[in-house]
């Protein structure tokens, strides 16, 4: 295949962007239970063909045989191993204990020796070592050549010890072992219990019991065994991070990794045993080495052996659900979660866990409920709980009972007692064991804001000074106008457009903001970002002050704290805090204004010593201020304070004993208050802020109550600000974020980051303090000066004296001459302004060697044609006449055009309009199957440049009637596209979606649309693997949509590192062969396309220059509708009057810069693209401009492509990878397709199971082909099928299309579909109640845009998520039911889960409400509710009672039955449920009947 | 859907009113431009969609912040707007009145070509002037004095700007000139109906309140030496402008009745001014205009104004070749101007000493068409071909050194822009670029003071 030795991400770690931090893993899992604690062979056995029937939730290397692991975690098999102890002459005593450790074959002796002599200092005695019995062959190359030795230790414990106290011991002693042996990075100890014993490695599950020769054994017997399969990013992952760990196995991903690991650091000190002398022992508690999941096996381990807590109870600790805004909670529930947030804040992002310790087996979920988990008990009390139904094949009659782990919920079993207990029962048990809501009511202060607050208004600094302080500060005129003011005017940050065209902070030529350094985190592939607009009652800002005492041993003291509800304080708030006086909240005010001539690292120690002074002499509020600034002082900044602080206590033990508050001039927008808080303040006193808003407004006569008004909405604002960042790193709460340093540093010293940030990722090395200090001088003197005014600014729009621009007027007007002329001396005008400017981007430092070709030996410009796309733009955004445009010019070219998400004109399919690539995006804007069908390359987004971790924004006044059509909504109403993909919550999902975009349309590419950070090239060999062609690292220097200014400008990292990295990763791997590379954001010249080729690109996006060549000036007034060049704009007039794109003007530019592109090659003596990309010798670095930019280390970037020379660096395959055959799909097709030609009406029946996945979408693709949208509508097919469908069964469906299913069904059901019927019921054997019973997972529905679903059953999370059209019926859903519908009729027969239709701005839904429970359950801010029985209602009343009679008629649900029986009784249960702005009278109209 | 605030470039037209119309205004000397009244001063302004590449700020030669300060007055907020239109412009209603926005400015503006660009000039003038009226004067009070002297010499727009921004940063700044108001050109070139002389005044009376000392009527090098004024200042700028007439040495200029368009304008000027008697008057009689730059068209204007009877333009190129200001142009056409294009003067001819006429040929390629010369009969002409530099003699024995046109050397470098040989003297304006627009000479002369102040340390 190719050369790439094994240990080429190693060399990438060490001289490329590759950092193994940034792994991580998805997977599918499981556990099956005797409930009655029989222990079998059977369970074992059923157990792997579970995680078998799991495997497309796992992934395979390049050697086909090597899995990212899988692994299996057994209550202790005791009578086997006291079988094979007899066999093999191992002495074992009544009680014993045994662990499987991995050690490396060359350190097998000595390590054995070394753990031996280990033991004994201990109770416990040495009996023997045994080899693990293995078969080699049952492993790929890639496992094989990091094959561990495999032993197995048996020791026998003393008769009297209680198994609580052994297996702490064991604990502590694996421990001490690890500690002895760290230098070995083979050793793991998988587990060393007298409870349980794991199985696991680099193996798929089809031979793991070929690979443990002990699991075939017929003795191998267990009652509880939990299982696990890994999808991970790379392809050489490693035997020690297959999972189940010891207790748990975890399916996602923890966000707030890093903070949590901060926290433990910081707390660990306060566990003890009564079995070890010095806990410093077995520090560090936490590994911070291994993976997330790996670590919160550490964390749950602490909790359980050191804090003596249950299992269940510490994951709950841990993993707690939503309670924070969970009005109708339990109160004692409530305080039980409440007092433990103090002091542990969650462990956030997406879970599922499976764990166990040998008694009980628990499962349980985020509180967001973004992993699956569905279970079953059989009548012969097995419980079998996994990522899916139909893993256990089992006689539907045999079932008990079924269920579905909803969000936030728990469910164990505890053997020992023979019980299973539920989410209720668990809770009970937790809120009992200690007086909990007594202990807060005691010691628990909040300090609460008054309902309207006049004290405290005044500016607290000397309003003669504002200027002085906005100088310091570096607040320019636009940042007070057009951030500050309009966060207090509006209550919500400003919107912009276009994206960022400004240079980096460390590449300009400005004094930027420290803030301005960091890059926020998003979310992207593996987890996924949180809808904090609609799904806001996972979220909460809770803000805790206080010392902490031991916080591990529950009393009442740790519920001393003082409580407020955001970290943003007001005056009032900040002035409470600092009256607080007694022991444990007093606070010490921590001057930050140091000499000038002082070196800032002297100043961070003298105020680090001073805070731990403080801490030493009692104090627990740690005040940092720079606000009493003076002449011949600097202020130093207020985050490098923070972070040195925060860092300095926390490697010296003392960092839980004291909260950093700051008093600070520098944080003014979201950003710089997210930024504080990451890297370790607890809250924020923005004074200055405040100030700028009194100085602002106090111009205007603004009386007290408006000023009270206009500052608290600029809290609020910055309050959702907050919430934006935290979701869109997937994260829910403060307290998990803050210490979590989710950031990426760009320009920054490694002294600085050691200092300050520590562990931050800094690639490019950069700025140290002393210029850090002297452009703060260089302020300071402009502050004290009074004849300097207050600068413009310049960083949002241009301005002469500002920030440099990419895009200004020189460029910009250039372009449009150029384009419209069509002459190369316009075209070079334009192009020296832009390939001549000051450095303002990171390929800027870089030119072409020379060593020039004849230009006529260079491939033609035809050729280079295809490699151009334009960059997604919707149709919504753009007007369709600059959006057809754009396509006609691209399909002329022989290159393509991206649709963007808003959908596209069916009229433009077959026609030279139609765009080759179709997008889907989160809002499934018009995502259909003839939509699909028209492509050739369908591009997921997972997150665009301008707004990484946010959904597209398309405002209300751009909604028209045309474009309100295509994507099926309401005309005049906003549309803003979820953060997540509600498919997508990890790699696995992905890979799933790209399957049934395979399936519906088998000729396209698949491309997946990523946004440079840290880390994304260990995503994008996680997408290679999950089955995509084609990968887009865009740069935060694109974006053309409208953004939150925030977003836009401190988001997203530039292209050129992400570009490289994933190169580099994907070379690495072995996987970039097989998929085409494109690189996207601000590409303008035919020179940043061959850089962007030698960086390693296949393939180039053109967002902002293609929409210049239409006529846009660059307004970035996209977001108003008035863009005055008709091209980003929906109004009439200006499109009429004022567009003058023609495919021409586009066709100009793009033969322009291929001509160039040509050039180029010529100059550096290459023939075509493949030859030059990764060929970084080609370039040649430039000096810098600037004393910032020469501290610039571009070796990261440039030192991984060296172990690649000579090797093929480009996409090799044109051909779309498939991975989507399937014998029952092709089954299908024979039996259909020619029903369909001959316009047939027919039916058919099939068995399934669930690795039968998106079933019928090839024949949707197929039909959409040949009958378009329409579909087979007047002669209809009908699919019968029994059994458990697969995933996503009847995704894209089609009008004509009729699946009915005896059995059940997976997650995304229906999901896309746009016409046909879905009937699913269950087997009439099965004897459950059927409005209790799941019968579909969760997403179903996502994104329909029609047809109709009939199930008798309940569905999981999200039901009807983005429904634009679709009816359904069904029995019961859970949580956030009908989220953003558009449009469409849902009925629910029964319970609903929490947040009912929130976002729901179109359509209508129907609950059946038996407990009366909805009032509390619905979201209020979007949705009414209603009453049928009146007599304006008759209308709704028979509409409904028709739905049931339908519904009744498909499944012959006897629930449904009962309800038409007794209609009117029932009648007065029901709600009626619409969107706040809809009118009763109006809704029936756009009511569409079942057909 | 277009009814909200954001398409009112659609929604309100652009309008620039003038008093009266072209034949009726020339009665008086007035300004021709109506003042914005509030209303739509807030109007004109809510047509600015404040882009994001904002053409006028770029395309304005002191780049100023001009989207800003139409916010900010559309907000009410006109003390602000006044404050910040000065942190760019030391003359913003000078600018605002004469700048021929129509290629800068406003010709760059996003709707100019299909809405109407926004009235840039007008909303300029407007800010200043009205928060002159209520009162409004920049703030000083902040200054502190840095014990350092400049001397400016010149008091045009050069001059005025560098001593603006000398005053602001706490230099002492004593302004010199031999006429005895200041301004230069914008008093004694430009006519009234153009810039009123109050402008002038209130703005002479802002200056001297923001500090700045005026020694009018004091010409250096003859009332006061160059050495004197080094020993006595930290710095000198020097901002005296380019007054030498191009006239291309068109026989017959020697005959009476013909002058330069600057002896012309100045006289009318002083005259209006009362620091003399009488100015050269063309009442009733058929005048002749060579040239068709600003200046040129200034003169056309006032001599229509002094009820000449008529008044002939006479450029060499055509309509659309035309370097000045569209604006002036389309004025001094509606007001009764006679244009001949692509007429090369050829000689003035004259009796008795006095000119009686222009032969004139007509141009086609540059080369003059055989056969078609004739004579224009005329009772006087102004020439008004432009302007060169005036060196003063006592430059070189300064050590400033001139270029081989006359004009200053002076550093073009970002560190001390504008510094002449001699380090302790600086220039800008016309006599270091060569004759261009006020705005040009102002944003020297600012650049200028900002070098002085780093060469004299102030504010390190």
């Amino acid at each position: 295949m190719h050369s790439t030795p094994p240990n080429a991400l190693d060399q990438l770690a060490k001289h490329g962007l590759y950092d193994p931090q940034h792994e991580t893993d998805n997977c599918g899992f499981g556990m099956m239970v005797n409930v009655d604690d029989k222990p079998s062979h059977e369970l074992v056995q059923r157990s792997i063909e579970a995680l078998i029937r799991l495997e497309h939730r796992g992934a395979v290397a390049a050697d086909g045989k090597s899995g990212d692991g899988c692994g299996l975690l057994l209550r202790m098999p005791e009578v086997f191993f006291r079988s094979i102890a007899k066999q093999e002459n191992i002495s074992l005593f009544e009680h014993f204990a045994t662990g499987i450790m991995f050690i490396h074959p060359d350190k097998l002796k000595a390590s054995q020796q070394l753990i031996e002599s280990l033991l004994t200092d201990t109770p416990f005695e040495f009996s023997a070592w045994r080899t693990v019995p293995t078969d080699a062959n049952a492993i790929g190359q890639y496992a094989h050549n990091s094959l561990p030795a495999i032993v197995q230790l048996f020791v026998n414990l003393p008769k009297a010890m209680p198994t609580a106290e052994a297996e702490t011991r064991l604990y502590i002693l694996r421990r001490q072992i690890e500690k002895a042996l760290v230098d070995d990075p083979a050793f793991f100890i998988p587990s060393f219990s007298t409870q349980t014993i794991c199985y696991k490695g680099l193996v798929t599950p089809e031979h793991i019991a070929d690979f443990y020769l002990d699991l075939k054994n017929p003795e191998m017997a267990s009652s509880i065994c939990v299982f696990h399969q890994r999808f991970s990013t790379n392809t050489l992952p490693q035997w020690r991070l297959a999972q189940p760990f010891r207790y748990i196995a975890h399916n996602g991903e923890i966000n707030t990794l890093r903070g949590n690991l901060n926290w433990a650091q910081a707390r660990e000190k306060q566990f003890s045993s009564e079995f070890l002398n010095n806990i410093e022992e077995i520090l560090p508690i936490v590994n911070a080495e291994g993976s997330d999941s790996q670590s919160l096996d550490n964390m749950v381990e602490a909790l359980v052996r050191l804090a003596d807590m249950p299992l269940y109870k510490a994951v709950r600790i841990l993993i707690p659900p939503a309670w924070q805004n969970i009005k109708q909670m339990d109160s004692k529930l409530r305080a039980f979660y409440h007092y433990h947030a103090i002091h542990q804040e969650s462990w956030d992002g997406p879970a599922g866990l499976v764990m166990t310790d040998g008694r009980y087996a628990v499962c349980t979920l985020d509180r967001n409920g973004l992993r699956p988990a569905r279970w079953i008990l059989t009548k012969e009390n097995h419980l079998i709980v996994a990522s899916e139904i139909g893993v256990y094949d089992c006689d539907p009659s045999n079932i008990a009972a079924k269920g579905r782990i909803g969000s936030g919920e728990m469910l164990a079993v505890d053997v020992k007692k023979g019980e299973i207990l539920s989410s209720t029962d668990i809770n009970d048990r937790l809120k009992t064991q200690q007086p909990y809501r007594k202990w807060l009511n005691e010691h628990l202060r909040s300090i609460k804001s008054r309902l309207t607050d006049y004290r405290f208004l005044e500016s607290t600094i000397d309003p003669d000074k504002i200027d002085i302080y906005k100088k310091m500060f570096n607040i320019t005129n636009e940042e007070n106008e057009k951030v500050i003011s309009v966060l207090a005017k509006q209550g919500k940050e400003a919107i912009g457009s276009m994206g960022d065209d400004c240079p980096l902070a460390i590449l300009s030529h400005k004094i930027r903001p420290l803030y301005d350094y960091f890059r926020q985190y998003f979310a992207q592939v593996t987890n996924p970002p949180i809808d904090s607009l609609r799904e806001s009652l996972v979220m909460s800002l809770e803000t805790y002050f206080g010392q902490e005492e031991n916080c591990y041993s529950e009393s009442a003291i740790d519920a001393r704290a003082t409580m407020v509800s955001s970290p943003v304080l007001s005056c009032s708030k900040f002035d409470a805090v600092l009256n607080l006086e007694e022991d444990g909240f007093r606070h010490e005010y921590i001057d930050l204004n140091y000499p000038e001539s002082m070196p800032w690292q002297t100043s961070l120690k003298k105020i680090t010593d001073k805070a731990v002074r403080a801490i030493k002499s009692g104090k627990a509020i740690l005040l940092l201020s720079d606000k009493n600034i003076r002449k011949g002082c600097l202020p130093v900044h207020a985050l490098l304070a923070t972070g040195a602080v925060h860092q300095h206590l926390l490697s010296i033990g003392l960092r839980a004993k004291a909260n950093i508050l700051l008093e600070t001039a520098t944080a003014r927008d979201p950003h710089h208050f997210a930024a504080l808080i990451a890297f370790g303040a607890t809250a924020i006193f923005p004074y200055l802020a405040y100030a700028c808003i009194n100085h602002r407004f106090n111009m205007t006569n603004a009386s007290s109550g408006k000023l009270y008004t206009l500052r608290k909405q600029y809290r609020t604002g910055i309050n959702v600000g907050l919430f934006k960042v935290l979701s869109k790193m997937g994260i829910s709460t403060i307290a998990s974020y803050r210490a979590s340093q989710l950031y990426e540093a760009i320009g920054l010293n490694p002294e600085v980051i050691n200092l300050c940030f520590t562990g931050t990722t800094s690639r490019l090395k950069g700025i140290g303090f002393k210029t850090l200090q002297a452009e703060q001088s260089q302020l300071a003197k402009l502050a004290w000066r009074a004849s300097q005014p207050i600068e413009q600014g310049g960083r949002l729009q241009y301005s002469f004296t500002g920030e440099y621009h990419a895009y200004n007027p020189d460029v910009v007007t250039a372009l449009l001459r150029a384009t419209k002329t069509g002459k190369q001396k316009d075209y070079d005008e334009y192009k020296a302004f832009v390939n001549q400017r000051p450095i303002a981007m990171l390929r800027d430092m870089f030119g072409l060697v020379s060593k020039p070709i004849a230009l006529e030996q260079v491939e033609a410009v035809e050729k280079i044609y295809p490699r151009f796309d334009s960059a997604a733009m919707s149709l919504g955004a753009l007007s369709p006449e600059a959006h057809e445009a754009l396509a006609v010019a691209m399909n002329r070219l022989g290159a393509r055009s991206n649709s963007g998400e808003g959908g596209e004109n069916p009229l433009r399919y077959k026609t030279e309009a139609n765009s080759k690539i179709k997008q889907v995006a989160s809002g499934r804007f018009g995502v259909t199957a003839a939509y699909l069908v028209s492509a050739q390359i369908i591009q997921i987004k997972m997150a665009q440049g301008a707004k990484p971790g946010e959904g597209g924004q398309l405002p209300g006044h751009k909604v028209d009637e045309f474009i309100a059509g295509l994507r099926y909504s309401r005309p005049g109403i906003a549309l803003i596209s979820p953060p997540p993909h509600h498919d997508i919550y990890s790699i696995e999902d992905l890979a799933q979606l790209i399957y049934d975009l395979k399936q519906v349309n088998e000729h396209a590419r698949i491309a997946v649309k990523l946004v440079s950070k840290p880390g994304v090239g260990t995503i994008a060999a996680g997408v290679a693997k999950a089955g995509a062609d084609m990968i887009t690292i865009s740069g935060h220097d694109g974006g053309t949509g409208a953004s939150p200014l925030t977003s836009t400008n401190n988001a997203g990292g530039p292209w050129e590192l992400g570009l490289s990295e994933a190169h580099q990763v994907l070379m690495a791997n072995g996987l970039r062969n097989r998929i085409c590379l494109q690189a996207d954001g601000g590409l303008k010249t035919g020179l940043d396309v061959v850089k962007a080729a030698i960086l390693g690109a296949d393939s180039f996006g053109f967002g902002t220059a293609p929409m210049i060549a239409e006529g846009c000036k660059y307004l970035r007034v996209c977001h108003l509708n008035n863009c005055a060049t008709g091209v980003a704009t929906q109004d009439e007039t200006l499109r009429k009057n004022n567009f003058i794109g023609t495919p021409e003007r586009v066709t100009n530019y793009f033969q322009f810069v291929a001509i160039e592109v040509r050039e180029c090659l010529a100059q550096i003596g290459a023939k075509n693209i493949n030859d030059v990309i990764g060929r970084v010798d080609l370039l040649e670095k430039l000096p810098a401009q600037s004393p910032k930019q020469s501290l610039i280390d571009l070796s990261a970037i440039i030192d991984g492509y060296a172990q690649f020379n000579g090797e093929i660096q480009h996409c090799t395959n044109n051909a779309p990878f498939d991975n989507a055959s399937s014998v029952l799909m092709k089954q299908i097709l024979n039996d259909v397709i020619p029903c369909v030609t001959d316009n047939k009406t027919a039916e058919f029946s099939y068995p399934l199971k669930n690795t039968d996945r998106s079933i019928a979408a090839r024949l949707a693709g197929r039909i959409a082909t040949l009958k378009g949208l329409a579909g087979i509508q007047q002669h209809p097919i009908t699919l019968q099928f029994t059994g458990v469908a697969g995933q996503s069964f009847g995704v894209w469906n089609l009008a004509g299309m009729h699946l009915r299913l005896e059995g059940e069904a997976n997650d995304y059901v229906g999901k896309g579909m746009n016409g046909g019927k879905i009937t699913i019921y269950p087997s009439p054997e099965q004897d459950l109640p059927s409005n209790e019973t799941p019968i579909m997972g969760n997403a179903c529905l996502y994104g329909a845009t029609g047809g109709e679903v009939f199930a008798a059953g309940k569905a999981g999370e999200r039901f009807a998520v983005r429904n634009s059209g679709a009816i359904a019926v069904l029995e019961g859903v859970g949580d956030h039911c009908c989220e953003y519908m558009t449009d469409g009729t849902v009925l629910v027969l029964g319970e609903t889960g929490r947040n009912f239709g929130a976002g729901m701005t179109g359509g209508l839904a129907y609950v059946l409400d038996m407990n009366r429970e909805f009032v509390d359950r619905f979201n209020t801010e979007s949705v009414l509710i209603d009453r049928l029985q009146a007599q304006n209602m008759e209308a709704y009343s028979n509409h409904l009672q028709s739905l049931i009679e339908t519904y009744v008629e498909q499944t012959h649900s006897s629930w449904g039955q009962e309800i038409l029986d007794d209609y009117y009784h029932y009648l007065s249960y029901f709600w009626l449920v619409r969107p706040i702005a809809s009118r009763i009278d109006e809704l029936i109209q756009n009511i569409k009947e079942p057909l | 859907m277009s009814d909200d605030k954001h398409f009112n470039f659609l929604n309100v037209p652009r309008e620039v009113q003038k008093t009266q119309t072209g034949p009726k205004r020339i009665a008086n000397f007035r300004e021709v431009y109506k003042p914005l009244k509030e209303i739509e001063a807030s109007q004109q302004a809510s047509r600015c969609i404040d882009c994001g590449n904002p053409y006028c700020e770029w395309k304005c030669p002191v780049h100023n912040h001009i989207p800003a300060w139409i916010k900010l007055l559309q907000k009410g907020r006109l003390f602000e707007a006044a404050e910040l239109s000065h942190q760019t412009n030391s003359l913003p209603e000078v600018c605002g009145r004469i700048c021929p926005q129509d290629r800068l400015c406003e010709g760059a503006c996003t709707m100019n070509n299909d809405f109407g660009a926004v009235t840039i000039g007008s909303i300029e003038k407007y800010i200043t002037d009205t928060a002159f009226e209520l009162g409004w004067m920049p703030d000083v009070s902040g200054i502190k004095k840095v014990n350092k002297r400049v001397a400016v010499i010149g008091s045009g727009p050069a001059g005025l700007g560098c001593a603006d921004i000398l005053v602001r940063n706490g230099v002492a700044v004593d302004v010199y000139d031999k006429s005895p108001e200041i301004g230069g050109l914008l008093t004694f070139g430009i006519p009234n109906f153009k810039l009123e002389k109050e402008v002038i005044e209130k703005r002479r009376k802002v200056f001297k309140h923001m500090g700045i000392k005026f020694k009018l009527n004091t010409e250096v090098g003859k009332d006061i030496l160059l050495p004197e004024l080094l020993e006595k200042y930290d710095a000198i700028f020097l901002g005296m402008g380019t007054y030498t007439a191009i006239t291309g040495d068109l026989p017959g200029l020697d005959l009476k009745n013909v002058h330069t368009g600057l002896d012309y304008l100045v006289s009318v000027n002083r005259f209006q001014l009362h620091y003399q008697d009488s100015a050269i008057d063309t009442k009733n009689e058929r005048v002749v205009v060579l040239g068709a730059g600003d200046t040129a068209m200034d003169c056309n204007r006032t001599a229509l104004r002094q009820g000449a009877e008529k008044v002939t333009c006479i450029h060499r190129g055509a309509m659309n070749s035309l370097r000045g200001s569209n604006r002036d142009f389309m004025n001094a056409q509606d007001e009764g101007t006679h244009f001949m294009w692509r007429l090369q003067a050829l000689e003035l001819v004259g009796k008795h000493g006095k000119v009686t006429g222009v032969r004139v040929g007509e141009l086609k390629n540059s080369e003059i068409i055989q056969g078609s010369e004739k004579v224009i009969p005329v009772d006087r002409v102004i020439v008004s071909f432009g302007f060169a530099p005036s060196p003063a003699p006592w430059f070189v024995e300064n050590n400033i050194g001139i270029t081989k046109n006359g004009l200053i050397q002076a550093q073009s470098s970002r560190r001390l822009r504008g510094q002449t040989a001699n380090e302790q003297i600086f220039a800008g304006g016309d006599m270091v670029r060569g004759s261009d627009l006020v705005v040009t000479a102002v944003f020297d002369g600012r650049n200028a003071a900002e070098s002085i102040l780093k060469y004299l340390e102030v504010g390190d």
